[in-house]
């Protein structure tokens, strides 16, 4: 059974306040609800940011998700592109 | 900000050929932070390594796309590139402007960034380079409310589609590649403006196999003109190439004396699949063998038309080197209507089954490309429900092995492996 979509976006910042890396892929939230389609959880992620609960972070070619207070500064360490 | 001793960049300015060098001087007039970014490079060519910051959090509210957040990594000494956030901008289909809107953009630029550019950049779009975060809402609200336009994708977004010019400008085009792209354009504001998927995705259209935005090259799904009947000709004036009275090529290569046209040579001789030769002074095509390839029609624009029962080929997963080496896109449909008619509806079928697809099989930073080369060509033309034709095929195979399905075989092979245990220990 699917969760609810707000199951769903505790589900999603639960995983964001605990995972030992603070910026994560679209895909590390799939696991949240393994019934949910990747378009609902997609959906569901970037409502949160839309809430103001998580944050876009972007290499300029992949773009990551991230609680604002896990991110020391605006800038991103990572050398991709 | 102060002007820095660049002696190696100078040197860039000694050859014959316009210098981006000359071009950033000037500009640091009036826009002095640009002094930073010759400091910057300069000092780079010393140590030989870069000294800008990718990526960051910045964005426009609401959006998860369009501006890339750069930095640089010496702010102390080079306080002008600081922040140095490249904006995209969604070019119009084809990249028409009225020289107002041109100067509005720039007048725009010049009071929000560095008034440096891109026009335009590989994914199409207008690049506008190096702003600071503060300045990103006010530019933001100043383009989409005062010019009308909006900011193009970057991240894990649909990237802005591109088109090549089309049927506005373009006989040979296959279907309407401007409608195209603007209706999916508009389908797809969402995946566009917010990351959608494991990686970047792109989707470009061409009007024929001259393929003027590069789309196999450089799309994850390339939508290319063709047609299914008969490339049309006029004998008539096919006899006016061979006399030399029309210009081979529109007359494109005239600047140079390449001696008399030889319809032979330059024509019969270079068609890939050696479906063209002259009987009784007629022109004639095998047109079942042609591949649609363009060039005889290239070459004698007068005498040789696409057919009309035309549609567009699909192909998938082209990408850059970044990963796993540059790869062209592999045919998957050779020939579909592409048609406003019925909203584009088969293609819009196909491009959201690989979506779904590739959002649950493909790996984080994964090319739709990639994916399909992990998984293989006949289990993503599967998934795509589509026959394998001969089309598909690239090399003779390799491998000896045929391994079939349950449902590919009459009764299945339905087993309890522990009864079959039972009797074979393992
Ligand atoms: C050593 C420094 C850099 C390297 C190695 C680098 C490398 C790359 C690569 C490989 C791409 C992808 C090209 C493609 O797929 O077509 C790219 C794209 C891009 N880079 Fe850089 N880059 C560097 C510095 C910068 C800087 C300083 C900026 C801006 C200030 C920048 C802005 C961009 C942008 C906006 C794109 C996307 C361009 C487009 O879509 O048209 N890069 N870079
Ligand atoms: C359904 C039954 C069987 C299957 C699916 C099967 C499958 C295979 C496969 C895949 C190979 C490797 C072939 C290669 O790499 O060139 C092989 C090799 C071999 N099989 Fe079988 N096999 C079966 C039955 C048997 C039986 C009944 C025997 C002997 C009584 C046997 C003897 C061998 C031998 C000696 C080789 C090595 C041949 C060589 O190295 O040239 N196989 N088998
Ligand atoms: S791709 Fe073909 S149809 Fe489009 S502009 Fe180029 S030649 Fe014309
Ligand atoms: S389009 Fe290409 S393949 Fe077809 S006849 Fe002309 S040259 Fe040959």
């Amino acid at each position: 059974m699917a969760l609810s979509i707000e199951d769903l976006k505790l589900a999603i910042l639960e995983k964001a306040t605990k995972s030992p890396k603070p910026q994560l892929y679209i895909k590390d939230f799939y696991e949240c609800d393994a019934d949910a389609k990747p378009r609902v959880v997609k959906n569901a992620a970037n409502d949160l940011v839309k809430e103001g609960k998580l944050m876009f972070w972007s290499s300029g070619s992949t773009t990551m998700y991230a609680l604002k207070s896990r991110i020391k500064n605006e800038e991103g360490a990572e050398g991709v592109n | 900000m102060a002007k820095h001793e660049t002696p190696l960049l100078d040197q860039l300015e000694s050859g014959p050929w316009p210098s981006f060098v000359t071009d950033m001087k000037h500009q640091a007039e009036t826009k002095p932070e640009v002094w930073d970014i010759l400091g910057q490079l300069e000092l780079s060519y010393t140590d030989k390594i870069t000294h800008w910051k990718h990526g960051g959090i910045v964005g426009v509210f609401g959006y998860g796309g369009g501006i890339v957040g750069r930095y640089s990594d010496l702010p102390k000494r080079f306080p002008g590139v600081e922040h140095f956030h490249t904006v995209r901008v969604a070019q119009p289909s084809s990249k028409y402007y009225s020289t107002k809107h041109l100067r509005d953009i720039m007048n725009l630029w010049e009071k929000y960034g560095s008034g440096m550019t891109n026009f335009h950049g590989s994914t199409g779009d207008i690049i506008l380079l190096g702003t600071r975060t503060e300045n990103l809402e006010p530019l933001f609200w100043d383009l989409t409310h005062d010019l009308g336009q909006d900011l193009g994708g970057s991240g894990s977004n649909l990237r802005t589609p591109a088109n090549c010019i089309g049927q506005s400008r373009c006989e040979w085009s296959c279907y309407d590649t401007e409608e195209c792209c603007y209706f999916l354009t508009q389908k797809y504001q969402d995946e566009i403006h917010r990351p959608a998927f494991p990686y970047k995705f792109k989707f470009k259209f061409s009007g024929c196999a001259n393929d003027c935005v590069a789309a196999i090259a450089r799309s994850d799904i390339a939508v290319i003109g063709t047609w299914r009947d008969n490339i049309r000709i006029d004998q008539a004036a096919v006899k006016e190439y061979v006399a030399g009275n029309y210009p081979a090529n529109g007359g494109a290569h005239s600047g140079r004396d390449w001696g008399k046209f030889d319809l032979q040579k330059e024509v019969i001789g270079l068609c890939p699949t050696g479906c063209m030769w002259m009987e009784g002074g007629q022109l004639k095509i095998d047109d079942k063998e042609c591949t649609r390839c363009m060039h005889c029609i290239n070459v004698m624009p007068r005498a040789l038309r696409p057919g009309v029962d035309t549609g567009a080929t699909i192909c998938v997963g082209a990408k850059a080197p970044i990963l796993d080496g540059a790869q062209f896109a592999t045919l998957i449909v050779p020939f579909m209507k592409v048609s406003k008619d019925n909203e584009f509806e088969e293609l819009v079928n196909f491009i959201e089954t690989v979506w779904d697809w590739w959002m649950e099989v493909g790996k984080n930073r994964e090319r739709v490309g990639e994916t399909m080369q992990r998984v293989g060509l006949p289990t993503f033309i599967k998934v795509m429900g589509i026959e394998p034709i001969p089309q598909h095929v690239k090399e003779p195979r390799s491998n000896p092995y045929v391994f079939w399905q349950d449902e590919e075989v009459p009764g299945g092979f339905e087993r309890d492996v522990v009864e079959f245990r039972k009797k074979h220990a393992a």
